[in-house]
């Protein structure tokens, strides 16, 4: 395979890891976030310290990154998932900038605003296939599993669910602690893919994409939401040669996803044998509008 | 002490200026209940058409703000028509607007990308920077000055609107509920219209004063939005009162900081009050309990 093809295939790899994490927040769990770039930058200056300073290994680097994330992505959870709709919205950017400020200001240990360079390019593409295989195959048990029915009752009333005896502080901030898990991987293999990193790489606007990838995938649907990371990462891959229109263009697929079909391309469903196999009966008989999805 | 009575102006000049943005921002929260993301684009087309106006047109400042302002609101109305209207027609879960309104900063900001360019422009020098002696005390620019007085003007002006005219009075029913206010006769569209116009407006006031405070690029609004964002939040969503003040203790915060520690801080305090605020005070400082009845 050639050197291009690799490398949109480790890229979109690494951005599946993240936007599995932030679907099962905001998805699943009904958490709107703008600020999970923050645990993204922690796992990656995490894994880049670890190999260039102290030699160790990358793949214990990568998951002690991811780690480091969840730890963070739990105490911060504790005070701050009492709150509720836009304001938790808010507050997790402030979280995020907050993170990526203190990385920026902390020049003895994160070299600051000038950026990380001289990590080793350890993330190869079977490296980044693998740790998608492995967390995917793991977040799809996750959200099957009676954890993942917990999630989205809370999501759909949490009054209902604690009625019924469920503890959903807890449960919002194990959700909140995974996803902090998938992003920090995520950060951490950008790190050994991009082999230098910078605060800037990881600001509200990479927050804001990642939830928008989530949104534009169909909430409450891991397949959704890697297919549209997939349709995402490819659109920004071919519109590269006019790149001052990439922007432009991505912003106007937003808009006109949520004012066509709020719902995002998947909706609630899965992509399943089932759901293909009623799709496409529906196609037979059903409408034009029905078949076009 | 003179440095702290300087920075204390300058604070407050900011503050009111990051107080121009965060009221319309609360405005169209108070009626709508969502965050209107794309907000701090109205800014950025206010300075835009303000550097324009002035530099190309041959403007005098009055004729430039004038347009800026109008054209501020009347952009306004155009991306509530195209982005927000459909979805909050067709469904009442605010999330989805809280998404396009992302999409339509992106696309702003990205316009006067493409267009105009990225790079920084600096708007003439029509509005006066000399230093001015405050009472004997300090020495503060007279810019400073003007931008608060300018700001106080025209948040007296949008209290006015609301207490004394008829729309007012209906823009206040509506932020208490807006589908009753709309069985009570009230055209709601055209209620939203007028909303968005007057945030947008605001918002093309507070972009002239910080295109000449920081130099005017595409993604101005977005640096800023964030602010009066945290402002609008600290002080509690929907509340006028709440968003001013809330503006006012950034603006402070923010200039202190940059005037007794380091410039580097300013932003990492601004978010640190964000968050004790809200974990000390969940809704804000005036902001209404969510709590939700069983």
């Amino acid at each position: 395979m050639e050197g291009y093809a690799v490398g949109v295939i480790t890229l979109l790899a690494i951005n599946c890891i993240a936007a599995m994490g932030v679907s099962l927040f905001t998805g699943f769990t009904g958490i709107f976030t703008l600020g999970h770039a923050g645990y993204m930058a922690i796992g990656a200056y995490t894994a880049a310290i670890l190999t260039v300073e102290y030699g160790l290994h990358f793949i214990p680097a990568i998951i002690a990154g991811g780690i480091l994330a969840m730890i963070l992505a739990y105490l911060i959870g504790l005070p701050t998932l009492k709150l509720v709709g836009d304001y938790y919205a808010i507050v997790s950017l402030g979280l995020g900038e907050a993170i990526r400020l203190i990385i920026e200001n902390w020049n003895s240990v994160t070299r600051g605003a000038r950026g990380y360079p001289g990590i080793d390019g350890f993330t190869s593409m079977p490296v980044a296939v693998g740790f998608f295989v492995v967390l995917a195959v793991a977040m799809f048990f996750l959200v099957n599993s009676s954890y993942g029915r917990t999630f989205k009752a809370c999501r759909d009333d949490y009054v209902a669910a604690s009625l019924l005896g469920f503890n959903t502080a807890h449960y919002r901030n194990l959700s909140l602690a995974i996803s902090g898990f998938y992003c920090g991987v995520s950060g951490a293999l950008i790190a050994g893919y991009m082999s230098f990193i910078q605060p800037i790489m990881f600001d509200m606007a990479k927050s804001t994409e990642l939830v928008s990838i989530v949104v534009f995938g169909g909430l409450g649907s891991m397949s959704g939401c890697l297919l549209g990371t997939t349709i995402l990462t490819l659109v920004t891959e071919l519109f590269r040669p006019i790149s001052q229109y990439r922007m432009l263009i991505y912003g106007l697929v937003l808009v006109l996803v949520m004012v066509l079909r709020p719902e995002g391309i998947m909706g609630t469903n899965e992509l399943t044998p089932s759901y293909l196999k009623k799709l496409f009966s529906r196609k037979k008989t059903g409408t034009a509008e029905e078949g076009a999805r | 002490m003179e440095t702290f009575i300087q920075q204390l102006i300058n604070g407050l000049s900011l503050g009111s200026v990051y107080a121009l943005i965060a009221v319309g921002y609360s405005l169209v929260y108070s009626v709508l209940l969502f965050s209107n993301f794309a907000h701090g684009g109205f800014l950025v087309i206010g300075g835009y058409i303000c550097y324009y106006a002035l530099r190309s047109g041959g403007a005098n400042i009055w004729v430039a703000s004038f347009a800026a302002l109008i054209g501020a609101g009347i952009s306004a109305i155009i991306v509530e028509r195209l982005a927000y209207r459909p979805i909050r027609e067709r469904t009442p879960i605010t999330l989805y607007m809280l998404i396009a309104s992302m999409g339509m900063s992106i696309v702003i900001e990205n316009i006067f990308v493409v267009t105009v360019g990225g790079r920084f422009r600096a708007l003439p020098p029509v509005i006066p920077t000399d230093p001015v002696n405050f009472l004997g005390l300090a020495t503060t620019s007279a810019f400073d000055i003007l931008s608060l007085v300018t700001a106080v003007v025209f948040l007296a002006g949008l209290q006015l609107f609301l207490v004394r005219t008829k729309w007012g009075l209906a823009i206040r029913a509506a932020s208490y509920n807006l589908k009753t206010a709309g069985l009570m006769g009230v055209n709601v569209n055209r209620l939203i219209s007028i909303v968005f116009f007057v945030a947008g407006l605001l918002a093309g006031v507070g972009g002239i004063f910080l295109s000449v405070r920081y130099t005017l690029y595409p993604q101005l609004g977005s640096m800023i939005t964030t602010k009066a964002f945290v402002a609008a939040v600290i002080g509690g969503l929907g509340s006028l009162p709440g968003a001013v003040i809330g503006s006012i203790i950034l603006g402070l915060a923010e200039m202190l900081t940059a005037g007794f520690i380091s410039s580097q801080f300013r932003d990492l305090v601004v978010f640190g009050i964000l968050i004790i605020t809200l974990i000390v005070r969940p809704t804000g400082l005036f902001g209404k309990s969510v709590g939700e009845k069983v």
